[in-house]
């Protein structure tokens, strides 16, 4: 993948017909936005809950240990410029489907420390990483469950070395217009495609 | 009788230390008199029955406890899968759940870095109608590395007597005490020690595996 590719992991589940039709209009907007998206949508892909086991650091250092759909994933995910989290809310976090995957992405840093802003943190694997968007979905008005939501995306980003990054909940009982508005105001906040 | 679940979030096989903390939990539990059972994650969710018994279960107590590690600034997936079963069976909020308390060991230093999924199971609880009785973190897991906390000596001593204060109260009916949840997130060792034997870690593990010469490959790059 290159600099202006956006890699959606689509972590929509059974039903969730509302926040798929969010992943939908985000993917029109990336491409308004000059970027060439693609997603992944997790629940179709077979892939393994984590064990914790940490061979991805220490046995098969940068790759986990189990080989099914989250190895292509992991790979397309560091190549792209922009990886997106697109998922419906679930108690202000990320849906099952987004968590197994990002579960088994831990091999993209270092298992080494270092301190960032007075926290431990794990150290780079690779030279670049890409920006980080997280587009929650979710129905009605609720500013404590978007302050978690974007907080856990922070905090991610920080974890993965994203330079920049950008989160948002885009509400599914909003006409299209107005999520089309917060889709594009993330996409402005996470920065122009290369 | 009063009666208390614990579910054990980490997907480990073998021995974890969220089981090592929940264990030392029930056992305070039971010296006041409550009743407890232990479900591991991973068979709940093997079993197709599993999360429809686990909501069974959870109904029949007075106190639901989950103790997992921090993934990924979070839950583990197996407990968001869980918590989204949970939910499911429930169907709408409604009152008279039991109470809920949850706790949560990270790797990285500092408790605080487990404030974001202590939050999670609040709204949880919010949202399926549980009552929250407040949550413990845990900083430098390791140090506890799974063993059960009698025998992992004088460093956890703040871990243990934070588990008596919490296992106190929830017995009681009251919500996890402030001063528990201090002593909890009291760092096990200086800083600057444990990055020291905590880098030394990974670079010996990857020596026992043969791993020493590629512990900075990029596979993907
Ligand atoms: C996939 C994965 C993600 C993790 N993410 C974090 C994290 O974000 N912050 C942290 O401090 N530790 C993280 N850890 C480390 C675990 O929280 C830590 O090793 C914990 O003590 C394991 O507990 P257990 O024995 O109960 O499984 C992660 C571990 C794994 C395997």
């Amino acid at each position: 993948m290159a600099a202006a590719e956006a890699y959606v992991l689509d972590g929509t589940r059974d039903g969730d017909e509302a926040a798929g039709a969010v992943v939908g209009a985000l993917l029109a907007r990336l491409g308004q936005a000059g970027w060439r998206a693609e997603a992944v949508r997790l629940r179709d892909v077979e892939i393994a809950p984590c064990l914790g086991c940490f061979g991805c650091w220490t046995n098969t250092p940068g790759r986990c240990v189990i080989d099914d759909g989250a190895g292509e994933i992991t790979r397309r995910a560091i190549g792209s410029g922009l990886l997106v989290y697109a998922t419906p809310v679930v108690f202000g976090g990320y849906a099952s489907p987004l968590k197994h995957a990002l579960d088994r992405m831990i091999c993209l840093v270092s298992p080494f420390f270092q301190v960032v802003d007075g926290e431990v943190h794990h150290r780079l694997r690779y030279p670049r990483y890409p920006r980080l968007l997280g587009v929650g979905a979710a129905e009605g008005e609720d500013g404590e469950r978007d302050r978690l939501f974007e907080t856990l995306v922070r905090r991610n980003a920080l974890n993965l070395h994203a330079g920049r990054w950008a989160a948002g909940v885009v509400r599914t009982d909003e006409p299209g217009d107005r999520r089309e508005a917060r889709l594009d105001q993330l996409l402005q906040d996470v920065g122009r495609a290369p | 009788m009063r009666r208390a679940l614990l579910l054990v979030g980490s997907p480990k096989a073998g021995p974890s230390t969220s089981g090592a903390l929940g264990a030392y939990l029930l056992d305070r539990l039971a010296e006041h008199g409550v009743q407890a059972e232990t479900r591991r994650v991973a068979e709940v969710l093997r079993d197709p029955a599993g999360l429809g018994e686990l909501a069974g279960a959870v109904d029949r107590s007075n106190l639901f406890v989950v103790s997992f590690p921090l993934y990924v600034d979070s839950l583990p997936a197996p407990v968001v899968r869980c918590f989204e079963g949970l939910a499911a069976v429930w169907g709408a909020r409604a009152g008279g759940r039991p109470r809920f308390a949850a706790v949560v060991n990270c790797r990285f230093p500092e408790a605080s870095q487990c404030d974001t999924a202590l939050a999670i199971c609040r709204r949880f609880a919010a949202e399926t109608g549980l009552s929250w009785a407040g949550g413990l973190a845990l900083g430098g897991g390791g140090a506890v590395g799974g063993r059960p906390l009698d025998r992992a000596g004088g460093r956890v001593r703040n871990v243990r007597t934070a588990l008596d204060q919490a296992g106190a109260a929830l017995a009681r009916g009251e919500a996890v005490p402030e001063r528990a949840v201090h002593l909890m997130a009291k760092p096990l060792v200086p800083r600057w020690l444990y990055l020291l034997i905590g880098n030394l870690h990974w670079t010996c593990a990857a020596r026992r595996h043969g791993a020493f010469r590629r512990l900075h490959d990029r596979p993907y790059a």
